[in-house]
């Protein structure tokens, strides 16, 4: 494993070429093209959230498009295991993989046998366990990687992990939180280099680090080989002299649906076997995390620089026109064209992807409707009927409860095995969410409403159902209605996480905004949202004043 | 003939004996008052005639009927009742609210007879009817919940504490407009009180009872007699009841 860097996109060259052979590119050779039936339908390309794995999707979604066929993006769909499970349920059919995330983060295995050996053990695992493939490496290698301050790293003439480790006691790190978690991360850098022993080491954000190191907040971070960044803020790379991190070689990961009944798209998406090198990569990443590029254009330029699409053809038209960077339904970056970030305003911004915006906030409102009218469904009528047994009341109410507790992106997360991507999970987390305020506060009304009255109503003969109509609900319904109020507000909030999940919504611009390190962009999601978040709460507020019985009304005022 | 017969009821609540044997008969036209202590089963006896509570043991008949066999909320419909906080129904307006029992009846005057009814305890129905009990005082609620107990001529009407909130002055004109409705209307009125004084005033006989138990059943003229009497006989709680509620013995 020592000494790979450097020598990745010849060797990939060669590498890809065998692989291609065995798998889809024999299948094309072979005339099986020519009979095989191509499904219909369009191509699902997803992307984990970062700017790397948004320029690589795009360049997928614009060279599936050059050779016609129509493409569904979900960039910016989520982390690894989310991405992953989706791509082995078949709800996506193609994501930007690297070899050493497969083979350390999702099949729990250690790396050996170099780059090619990684990539074979993952081609193996992935197609017998999950059918999902592999195709042909694109060329360049993103591996983790640990960089300083050239001026700090001078200094203390530091060029290795090994110097790195024996000065450490003295340096303060900052690592993202997966990376100090790892145990390719931190936990086996530090078994590898004995004596790795940090003065102290925080979780900083992938968004924030290179600002932590550049203003001296901290000395060490992690950092990807191919990150734009590395050169802006003239970095140190610390070479991996003992050979510790895995290769990891970027390629395209497909389902097996999509392997097995799209051979034409395999075929174009096999093309790009080790036509990008780590400088293109690196280019590219440059282009959209610093100077602001738009995602679709940064991938359409790069597309012609490695020669697969020609300057002026259809692809600079497909990154001008219809870019759509944040999800199938979301074109954010693609809307201001090259206008760059430093002249760029919030207003400005959101009005040039006002379109866009409008319809992310529309689906937004449509799943915070949807799973809240869905617990209403179900919270009121339970909340009703725990009236009557109070002893099992307070059970239920601390089970609806514990839901509460579970973090947001957590509860998505449980939801994905049962519903896949997209909104369906969303909205059952969203609706779980629901259930606790409107059913606490159902209960808590019904039982508050005017016991005297209920009871007397009850002496003089009314039945249990009239009691319920026409003395408990009207006299609930404004408490009912306060907890169906805070619900929605809650759910606003919590909907833009839908967006780590493929579910859309005012979330797909702040997901993008944070992988892209872009404020502006972050902000055109989060300010409509907040806005929202208040205009449902006004008129919530409206309707449960409406709700209130006339004879009561004016005491609430 | 007894409209009202309670035959050796028993009930408990858990650990708890409310009523303990109790026997009690109300004339049809009488106005018996419940007396005692907290916790003596006065209210738990009141609730046995419409069947808001059930009994463990003994019987109870209206008009001659085991209320354990009859439809409980048919039951209800033909009795008045009275409780403490007067129980109107906060978002509806005291006409609605003393028109209920003919509305639950199906009454074609039933809006009628509510109006009527608020006429009879002394609120004037054309200025309170559409007001919300809220807007009203405490001795007027009270009035509107006596109105809605009456509406629907009832021939029996149980009546819980129904003063019991109210400040002396409001209570005694509350009991004049009772006592008034009473002289209008052949009504059977069982009636629970802490107060002995009020229930002497009010009610043609007194029931004392005691550990869920009546432990001694008069007119009202005669209780502090046949209280000595017992005393005399070594049943001295009567008497001692008297004493301490200073309606003398």
């Amino acid at each position: 494993m020592k000494g790979w860097r450097g020598v990745k996109g010849r060797r990939w060259g060669g590498l890809a070429a065998g692989v291609g052979l065995s798998g889809s590119v024999a299948l094309a050779a072979s005339g099986a093209l020519s009979q095989a039936q191509e499904a219909s339908g369009p191509v699902v390309v997803a992307s984990k959230q970062f700017a790397e794995s948004y320029v690589l999707a795009e360049v997928f979604a614009q060279l599936l498009e050059q050779h016609g066929h129509e493409v569904d993006r979900r960039l910016g769909l989520g982390t690894t295991e989310l991405t992953f499970q989706a791509l082995a349920r078949g709800d996506i059919h193609v994501y930007p993989e690297y070899t050493g995330t497969g083979l350390v983060a999702i099949l729990n295995e250690y790396p050996s046998g170099g780059s090619a050996g990684v990539f074979r053990r993952v081609s193996t695992v992935f197609q017998a366990r999950w059918g999902a493939r592999w195709l042909p490496p694109l060329g360049f290698a993103n591996n983790y990687a640990v960089a300083m301050r050239r001026s700090a790293a001078d200094s203390l003439g530091i060029r290795t992990l090994s110097g790195l480790a024996r000065a450490s006691p003295q340096l303060a790190a900052g690592f993202s939180p997966d990376f100090a978690g790892r145990t390719d991360g931190l936990v086996g850098l530090a078994e590898t280099y004995v004596g790795m022993r940090f003065r102290e080491v925080r979780n900083v954000l992938q968004a924030v680090k290179y600002r932590a190191l550049a203003e001296g907040e901290v000395d060490v971070i992690d950092a990807y080989s191919t990150d734009g960044a590395v050169a802006r803020y003239d970095l140190q790379v610390m070479v991996d002299d003992l050979g510790f991190f895995p290769p990891y070689d970027a390629a395209p990961l497909v389902s097996r649906e999509f392997y097995e009944n799209r051979p034409r798209a395999v075929l174009v998406l096999s093309r790009l076997a080790g036509r990008i090198d780590e400088e293109t990569m690196r280019r590219a990443n440059e282009k959209v995390e610093l100077a602001a590029m738009p995602v679709a254009q940064a991938a359409g330029e790069l597309l012609v620089e490695i020669g697969l699409v020609e300057a002026g053809s259809g692809a600079s038209d497909v990154a001008g026109g219809d870019g759509d960077l944040a999800s199938g339904d979301g074109d954010m970056a693609g809307g201001d064209g090259t206008s760059s970030r430093s002249v760029r305003t919030l207003p400005g911004y959101m009005w040039s992807n006002r379109t866009a915006l409008a319809r992310q906030a529309a689906r937004h409102l449509l799943l915070v409707l949807t799973s809240l009218g869905a617990a209403v469904l179900v919270a009121v009528p339970v909340g009703v009927a725990l009236e009557r047994r109070r002893s099992a009341a307070e059970g239920t109410i601390r089970a609806a409860g514990l839901l509460q507790t579970i973090p947001g992106i957590a509860l998505l997360a449980f939801m994905l095995p049962l519903f896949g991507i997209g909104a369906a999970p969303a909205a059952a987390a969203l609706f779980l969410y629901s259930l606790l305020p409107i059913l606490r506060n159902t209960y808590t009304g019904i039982v508050g409403a005017a016991p005297g009255a209920v009871e007397a109503g009850r002496a003089l003969g009314m039945t249990e159902g009239q009691l319920l109509h026409r003395i408990r609900l009207p006299l609930a319904a404004p408490v009912v209605m306060a907890g169906v109020r805070t619900a929605a507000v809650i759910n606003v909030g919590t909907a833009t996480l839908a967006a780590f999940v493929g579910a859309g919504g005012l979330g797909d611009p702040i997901v993008a905004g944070l992988a892209l390190s872009d404020p502006v962009m972050i902000l055109s999601g989060a300010v409509p949202a907040a806005a929202m978040a208040l205009g449902v709460d006004w008129a919530l507020a409206r309707a449960e004043a409406r709700v209130a019985p006339k004879g009561v009304r004016e005491r609430r005022e | 003939m007894a409209l009202i017969e309670v035959e050796g009821a028993v009930k408990r609540y858990g650990g708890a004996t409310a009523l303990n044997g109790a026997d009690l008969r109300v004339d049809a036209g009488a106005c018996v008052a419940l007396v005692g202590e907290s916790g003596s089963g006065k209210t738990t006896l009141l609730r046995t005639v419409n069947g808001l509570t059930a009994l463990d043991q003994g019987r109870v008949r209206v008009r001659g009927e085991s209320v354990a066999a009859m439809d409980p909320v048919a039951l209800r419909r033909s009795m008045g009742y009275v409780q403490q906080d007067g129980g109107l129904i906060p978002h509806w307006t005291c006409l609605a609210n003393a028109a209920l029992v003919p509305s639950l009846r199906g009454m074609a005057d039933a809006e009628e007879r509510g109006r009527s009814a608020l006429d009879a305890t002394g609120l004037d129905s054309a200025l309170y009817g559409s007001r919300y009990p809220r807007q009203l005082s405490g001795g007027q609620r009270q009035r509107v919940a006596i109105a809605r107990a009456v509406a629907a001529d009832p021939d029996v009407l149980l009546m819980d504490e129904p003063f019991g909130a109210l400040d002396a002055v409001t209570r005694f004109d509350a009991q004049e407009a009772f006592l008034a409705l009473r002289a209008s209307a052949s009504v059977t009125a069982v009636l629970v009180t802490h107060d002995l004084s009020e229930a002497m005033r009010i009610a043609t006989r007194v029931a004392v009872m005691r550990a869920g138990r009546i432990v001694l059943e008069a007119a009202s003229g005669e209780l502090a007699v046949r209280a000595r009497e017992e005393a005399a006989l070594g049943r001295g709680y009567a008497a001692e009841l008297l004493r301490k509620s200073g309606v003398g013995a």
